[in-house]
């Protein structure tokens, strides 16, 4: 009982990261209608940025700071400069360049910091606890806390503020969301920018987590977060983080704790299938 | 005058949909432009609210040229529209449907009051705010889209095929609020309809719209007892 307990809280960690991942891409989606591929290379430039502040000043603080920051200015550099010269073209030509621009994001990465795993050695520093008899890491409390933190933050921005309002408003009818006062440009800077520091957060996260930082590490999550904003409904943040929070659950123990033979990364396309024959549109999917 | 367009051409894709229209509305005025389906009608209240580029032409509105202003820039100097089948949030409640139209203004105008002095005119919106939008019967949305358009106290609201797809008895209710907006609250009014008669007979002036080009223009008085007119938009 208490391995299963434990599995449980790793999983649910694991699909916390996968969320905070995940909710960037489906808040682009959303409002932009691109898929964003390349979010998965802003998540891997995010780490390495907060490797490097981390290396270079030992605050794991400000590595968190300006990681977020860069990357949310890479996020609104990528939107500006590469998809809305692209918009004019059909759906597939921002979709292309998307990918393209996740490898040669790798490339840079590999480029500027070599080809090899660094070692993020350090602890979040949140208190390490044993509850009945299940032991709470440092790092697993403080992927939890600064998860938990992040969904809090976006769930009163969403509901409670003006900008919340504005930012679905333009998801749902953006034309129609500017001809009543809400400048569509900035909302979908807005997107960016929120999704890609959080992607940059999660970046640390991992690479803490797993105390590892590769050129490769975006290539999972890119297009498990593709599978994950299907199965959740596209475009549907809460259903992107509900998607992902049963996936790292589901992954830890189905293949984890009952052993089931299957690679650990088959199960989110397994389920991205079955949704898709099920409900096409997805867990949470409201627009059709 | 408050809107004045002039030599107003849109087209999509090389096809022209609107050609060389000009026309005006002053302040107080309730203007009607009438036409059959596909004669330009919406093309024409888009590029006056910035949704669809004009390839010609130019477009003042309250002094000022707007022909290149961006959408929620001319909706900040306190243009409206009321787009075809209501177009509300449908996964919005009606009160963030209001809000949404209030956007921007919450410092500087009293949100509350305004609300109260909506749900006055329009009482089944206060029943139902807390509601989704698409829970809403059409006639309800097209309401509910009204009252988000004013909620910002516009100088000039567009009306776009406000009948389409209701009941006879709610077009005479809509028609009648119309009406009531232009002639007791001052609110300046272009509406664009199929359904001539009963635009005209709210309005003050209107415009016969055929195939893109403004056909005839007049008092609404006197359109209707144009002959052509009443044969070919009034069935009379």
């Amino acid at each position: 009982m208490d391995l299963f307990l434990e599995q449980l809280f790793n999983g649910l960690a694991i699909g916390a990261i996968y969320a905070l991942i995940t909710l960037g891409l489906a808040l682009i989606y959303g409002i932009f209608g691109v898929l964003h591929v390349a979010h998965a290379g802003v998540y891997t430039i995010g780490a390495y940025i907060g490797y490097g502040v981390y290396a270079a000043t030992g605050n794991l603080a400000l590595a968190f700071a300006v990681s977020a920051l860069l990357c949310a200015l890479t996020g609104v550099a990528i939107e500006r400069f590469i998809y809305v010269p692209l918009m004019k073209y059909p759906p597939y030509v921002p979709l292309i360049s998307s990918i393209a621009l996740f490898m040669a994001t790798e490339e840079f990465c590999r480029l500027v910091a070599g080809p090899y795993v660094l070692s993020f050695s350090t602890n979040l520093p949140f208190p390490a606890f044993s509850f009945s008899g299940i032991r709470f890491s440092s790092n697993l409390t403080g992927v939890y806390v600064i998860a938990g933190a992040i969904f809090f933050f976006l769930w009163i921005l969403t509901t409670k503020t003006e900008t919340g309002l504005a930012l679905r408003a333009t998801s749902m009818d953006a034309p129609i969301a500017s001809s009543l006062g809400i400048n569509g440009a900035l909302a979908v800077d807005t997107a960016f920018a929120l999704g890609s520091a959080i992607a940059a957060v999660a970046g640390i996260l991992v690479g803490i987590y797993y105390n590892e930082v590769h050129p490769d590490m975006g290539a999972m999550p890119a297009y498990k977060s593709l599978a994950l904003i299907v199965v959740g409904g596209l475009g549907s943040v809460e259903g992107a983080v509900a998607a992902s929070l049963l996936l790292g659950v589901a992954e830890t123990l189905l293949i984890g704790f009952a052993a089931i033979p299957l690679p650990r990364d088959a199960l989110a396309f397994i389920a991205m299938i079955f949704v898709l024959m099920w409900r096409p549109t997805g867990l949470f999917g409201a627009r059709s | 005058m408050l809107l004045e367009v002039s030599d107003l051409f849109v087209s999509y894709g090389g096809v022209e949909a609107v050609s060389q229209v000009s026309f005006s509305v002053g302040e107080g005025e309730l203007v009607s432009i009438i036409g059959a389906n596909g004669a330009g009608k919406t093309s024409i209240l888009n590029a006056v609210m910035g949704l669809v580029p004009p390839s010609r032409g130019a477009i003042r509105f309250d002094g000022s040229d707007i022909t290149r202003l961006a959408s929620h820039l001319r909706a900040r100097s306190r243009m409206r529209i009321v787009p075809e089948r209501a177009h509300v949030f449908a996964h919005l409640t009606v009160l963030e449907n209001l809000l949404v139209g209030a956007y921007g203004l919450r410092k500087s105008m009293d949100v509350q009051q305004r609300l109260r002095s909506l749900y006055e005119f329009f009482p089944v919106l206060e029943e139902r705010s807390s509601q989704l939008a698409r829970t809403l019967s059409g006639g309800e949305q097209q309401q509910l889209s009204i009252a988000r358009a004013l909620i910002s106290d516009p100088k000039l609201l567009l009306v776009d095929e406000i009948s389409m797809g209701l009941m006879p008895k709610l077009v005479e209710t809509v028609f009648q609020a119309l009406h009531d907006l232009n002639r007791r609250h001052g609110l300046t009014i272009l509406l664009v309809e199929q359904n001539a008669l009963a635009s005209l007979k709210i309005a003050n002036r209107g415009y016969v719209l055929e195939a893109g080009r403004i056909a005839l223009e007049g008092d609404a008085a006197d359109l209707m007892r144009d002959a052509g007119v009443r044969e070919a938009y009034l069935g009379i």
